[in-house]
């Protein structure tokens, strides 16, 4: 499955021919300095949902709440995602139509859309009833968690060689 | 560098080398575990550093901090060895001749110093910081968030240039 085989290509052509989608196809180091901050937001981020989700299977940070460990947290969960959408829209202007045909960056988008949700309702949930004891339901919340982002890192890095 | 070079040489016509260049998958397959890794450890590292420098998780202690998410920021740092070692054997030349893997190795070397210094003099009195950090941990901390956001771009760019 492919954005293209149901987006019309007048839809990647014209994201080709935005400023950033040409500025950074045509520039020598420009999309190469934007996939690095991309990279350092993704170690952000992670370390953000590993910390929390660590809480949640009950391995690590245990003398904390769940809840207050998503209290410093969470903030910077939103923070790592928003840098990632910032660094990752024009890397996708900049090569639009050759993403069209990439199944990666296809499911990449739907794994990352199925992260989303989860991190706003099941995962949320799990946080603010976490009292303390590690529950059925907040390992299934952070193992759903982590398996969606890490397939979304698996299928993104996966774009660059498919 | 007459030695190293020959050494480059000969790891670039062993086996191991031939066959993880020339593989279809393994040199995607080795980065995106390395990439992986990345991802798990310095972002640990990085939540260490922002603690230590009293900018995240105020409220819980630094020594739970640093018990509990440490193991674990080793174990992603293992990995990436393990997967970067594998990495340096695909492609010995591009390593050898790329500027900013040099940087890389320096920048790396600092930080396992940055990290010796803090187990070694810093950490001792752990017990008694009560809340306010000392200068020297915050020293360590920014140290090691600087050069690891260094290690991360000098890789990058090493795969680029």
């Amino acid at each position: 499955m492919t954005f293209g085989s149901f987006l019309p290509l007048w839809f990647f052509q014209l994201c080709e021919r935005t400023w950033p989608g040409s500025w950074v196809r045509n520039s020598q180091w420009l999309f190469a300095i934007v996939e690095t901050f991309h990279i350092m937001a993704l170690g952000m981020l992670i370390g953000t949902l590993v910390i929390v989700d660590l809480r949640l299977l009950g391995w690590g940070m245990r003398r904390q709440s769940a809840a207050q460990l998503a209290n410093y947290l969470a903030p910077w969960t939103l923070f790592g995602v928003g840098m990632m959408v910032v660094t990752g829209v024009p890397m996708f202007m900049s090569e639009a139509i050759r993403l069209a045909g990439s199944g990666p960056f296809f499911y990449k988008m739907t794994l990352l859309f199925l992260a989303l949700t989860l991190h706003f309702t099941l995962h949320k949930k799990a946080i603010a009833s976490n009292s303390g004891e590690v529950s059925g339901f907040s390992r299934l919340a952070a193992s759903l968690s982590l398996i969606c982002w890490l397939g979304v890192a698996l299928a993104g890095r996966a774009i660059a060689f498919i | 560098m007459p030695h190293l070079f020959s050494f480059v040489q000969w790891l670039n016509n062993t086996r191991a080398s031939v066959y993880l260049r020339q593989g279809d998958w393994t040199f995607p397959i080795i980065e995106t575990v390395h990439i992986l890794g990345l991802g798990f450890s310095v972002g640990i590292i990085m939540w260490l550093d922002l603690r230590l420098l009293g900018m995240a998780m105020q409220d819980a202690p630094v020594s739970d901090v640093i018990e509990q998410l440490e193991p674990w920021a080793i174990g992603g740092f293992l990995v990436m060895i393990a997967t970067g070692l594998l990495l340096v054997v695909s492609e010995p030349m591009k390593c050898y001749t790329a500027v900013a893997f040099r940087i890389k190795l320096v920048l790396l070397v600092f930080a396992g110093l940055n990290v010796l210094y803090f187990h070694r003099r810093v950490i001792n009195d752990l017990d008694g910081w009560d809340g306010q950090v000392p200068r020297r941990a915050k020293m360590v901390g920014a140290l090691s968030l600087i050069l690891w956001l260094g290690i991360v771009i000098a890789g990058r760019w090493t795969a680029y240039f």
